[in-house]
């Protein structure tokens, strides 16, 4: 990627057993979904490289980003960052599904960078932020016949 | 498949034993629950099950339709459903997985009724290993064969500890079987992942490959078993060392039975549907010198449940388009995110999945764009972007049917209590109902348009399955 924002890195998304278990309980517009889906694990390496951030911004080849809380692990390797699947995660994935029908929720290039102040946006201020502007047809009037 | 469920009722508490868990695929069937009126108490469940179990004394759960974020009758809301479906060009119909195949058969009815697109969760999830199947083949056996008989398992792009977390207890690692009385101690454990995930911790070898590397890994073991030597570029490529794909390869070669549990790792990384084809071919050639099975960690407890019944009733396991009457079936052309990002897909219906959060934002926003109805259990991204919403039916608990576990052996689930409401039974009774609203508007229409018609007056009571078969034989004949 030569424009945008933020250095190039590897993004794999993935289930955890803690965000499941906010999904699974309906608990989705709660802060728990903030706190188990909206963080970022970053390499310790790569971390003091971003120079040690709370927030950081992860934006895809179309220009789509999402704020997240960074976490410093050695889970990671490093060049490599790990988002817990959710729609956090999903404003980044992009939409090339290889004729396969899965998005590329793994091995994805994106741009990462520090955030001084965040914030980090909740599931439903998110939901409302990238989602509200409906530009929808208006089909009750282009209804065709009256049951 | 589980033993009788035993209910012993007190005053207000009731405790069932031997329940079948409705969220991962391991579909786990010994579940205890304690309910009464404000508390719910479970016993075997892991964090995800017991915290699906709370639901039923949950205070977020929908329990009145919604049509635009408002409150409506129920009749209502089938109607304005209904409405919406028929008069849709291109509907696509999306069939969640946390729920009944019955319920499942019955939305693939609609769609076909339609000519819609209809999909299920495998789409965003295993379908990759669904077409290498289709490919290659799976030589698979059930979770008592792993558990009983495995001695070495490899995880695959799969971190069970998270995905399914009674994996590693009650199916591998660590479970005590008829020939693996050892329990770890009998077992070999291979992880290959790029994080060094929490199933990593438990292995006897980590593949922490580079991402993406997959392929070129599996070719790497593949091409010792076959006597030959990885290409020099094989460490710089995938960033494991020679003696680490050596060991592995002896793993493979030493195991009496031994099982590939591949993971999303495979299926959704680049390369896709060939990653998993070539697992399955590693799988093959490992039946060379020992028992050899490939197993897919699907997510929840029915996904494969619905490349089932899609197969067994249509011929193919997923995205399949009825516009012309007929099943056509092309993952890329009719799978859920390729259709709805090209922008063709003028109305959506999902039942019991979280689209709105676990599609890619371009397909969302196409989400949002179009006229939406959902079968939701609690507010969250997908009733948030709904146009109606009906009250789900929590599966398992509150109404029965069948599920396909991970290793596509159908299991029956049983009912402990009511769902919280009265105007449907369970899922299926939810989509009957609209199934057969949409039968009505059908007729009607046809009756307006001043064609020939033999609608019936209409009625309140469910079409018994002749008479829906005789309607939707002459309205699919209409359209041909």
């Amino acid at each position: 990627m030569q424009e945008g924002r933020g250095v190039d890195i590897i993004l794999n998304t993935g289930g955890t057993a803690f965000q499941g278990a906010v999904i699974k309980g309906g608990r989705k517009f709660t802060d728990d979904y903030t706190k188990e889906a909206a963080y970022c694990d970053i390499n310790p390496e790569d971390f003091e490289e971003l120079g040690k951030p709370w927030f950081v911004r992860v934006t895809n080849e179309y220009g789509d980003s999402v704020i997240l809380r960074a976490k410093k692990t050695d889970r990671q390797q490093r060049g490599e960052i790990f988002i817990p699947r959710g729609p956090w995660a999903n404003i980044v994935v992009t939409p090339v599904t290889e004729s396969t029908g899965s998005p590329r929720y793994k091995n994805l290039v994106v741009q990462i960078e520090k955030e001084a102040h965040g914030p980090v946006l909740g599931p439903k201020e998110l939901m409302e932020k990238y989602y509200t502007k409906r530009e929808r047809p208006n089909w009750e009037a282009n209804r065709k016949w009256t049951a | 498949m589980s033993s009788e469920a035993q209910e012993s009722e007190t005053s207000d508490k009731i405790t069932c034993t031997d329940v079948t868990c409705p969220i991962c695929g391991i579909a786990c069937d010994d579940i205890e629950v304690e309910l009464d009126d404000v508390s719910v108490v479970t016993r075997n469940a892991c964090i995800m099950g017991d915290a699906k179990f709370q639901e039923l004394r949950s205070s977020h759960r929908i329990t009145t339709p919604l049509i635009d974020g408002k409150e409506a009758p129920w009749s209502e809301a089938i109607d304005k459903a209904a409405e919406i479906l028929v008069n849709a060009k291109r509907p696509f119909f999306f069939v969640g997985s946390e729920t009944t195949t019955e319920a499942m058969g019955v939305a693939i009815e609609i769609a076909e009724m339609l000519g819609g697109l209809v999909d299920g969760n495998a789409t965003i999830c295993h379908g990759p290993t669904v077409m290498a199947i289709q490919d290659v083949g799976q030589s698979g056996c059930t979770l008592g064969e792993t558990r009983n008989r495995a001695d070495l398992d490899i995880y695959w792009g799969a971190n069970p500890e998270d995905s399914h977390p009674r994996h590693l207890s009650r199916h591998s690692i660590f479970q005590r079987g008829f020939f693996t009385e050892q329990g770890r101690f009998g077992r070999k454990i291979v992880v290959v992942d790029p994080r060094r995930s929490t199933t990593a911790e438990h292995a006897d070898l980590h593949l922490q490959l580079k991402p993406g590397t997959d392929f070129e890994v599996l070719s790497a073991i593949m091409t010792i078993l076959n006597g030959f030597e990885p290409h020099e570029s094989f460490t710089e490529v995938t960033g494991i060392s020679r003696e680490d794909i050596h060991k592995a390869a002896e793993m493979v070669k030493d195991a009496r039975f031994g099982v590939i549990w591949v993971g999303l790792g495979i299926a959704s990384t680049r390369g896709k549907h060939y990653n998993a084809s070539m697992a399955m071919r590693l799988t093959q050639l490992g039946n060379k010198t020992g028992k050899f099975v490939i197993l897919a960690n699907r997510g929840h407890c029915n996904v494969t449940g619905f490349n089932h019944i899609l197969a067994w009733s249509h011929g193919f396991p997923y995205a399949v388009d009825f516009s012309t009457g007929e099943p056509r079936y092309q993952p890329g052309e009719y799978s859920c995110v390729d259709a709805l990002r090209r922008g063709e897909v003028d109305a959506l219906f999902c039942m019991c999945a979280d689209l709105g959060a676990h599609l890619p934002k371009i397909a969302v926003e196409r989400m949002c764009q179009i006229p939406v109805v959902s079968i939701e259990t609690a507010e969250g991204p997908q009733a948030f972007i709904s146009d109606v919403v009906l009250p789900g039916v929590l599966d398992a608990m509150e109404c029965e049917g069948t599920f396909y576990r991970m290793d596509n052996v159908p299991i029956y689930v049983r009912s402990f209590c009511d769902p919280p409401f009265d105007f449907t039974k369970s899922n299926e009774d939810t989509c009957t109902q609209l199934r057969d609203a949409i039968i009505q508007k059908l007729e009607a229409r046809e009756k307006a348009e001043g064609k020939e018609t033999q609608a019936k007056p209409q009625t309140t009571t469910p079409l018994s399955d002749e008479e829906f078969g005789q309607r939707l034989d002459k309205l699919v004949t209409r359209t041909v």
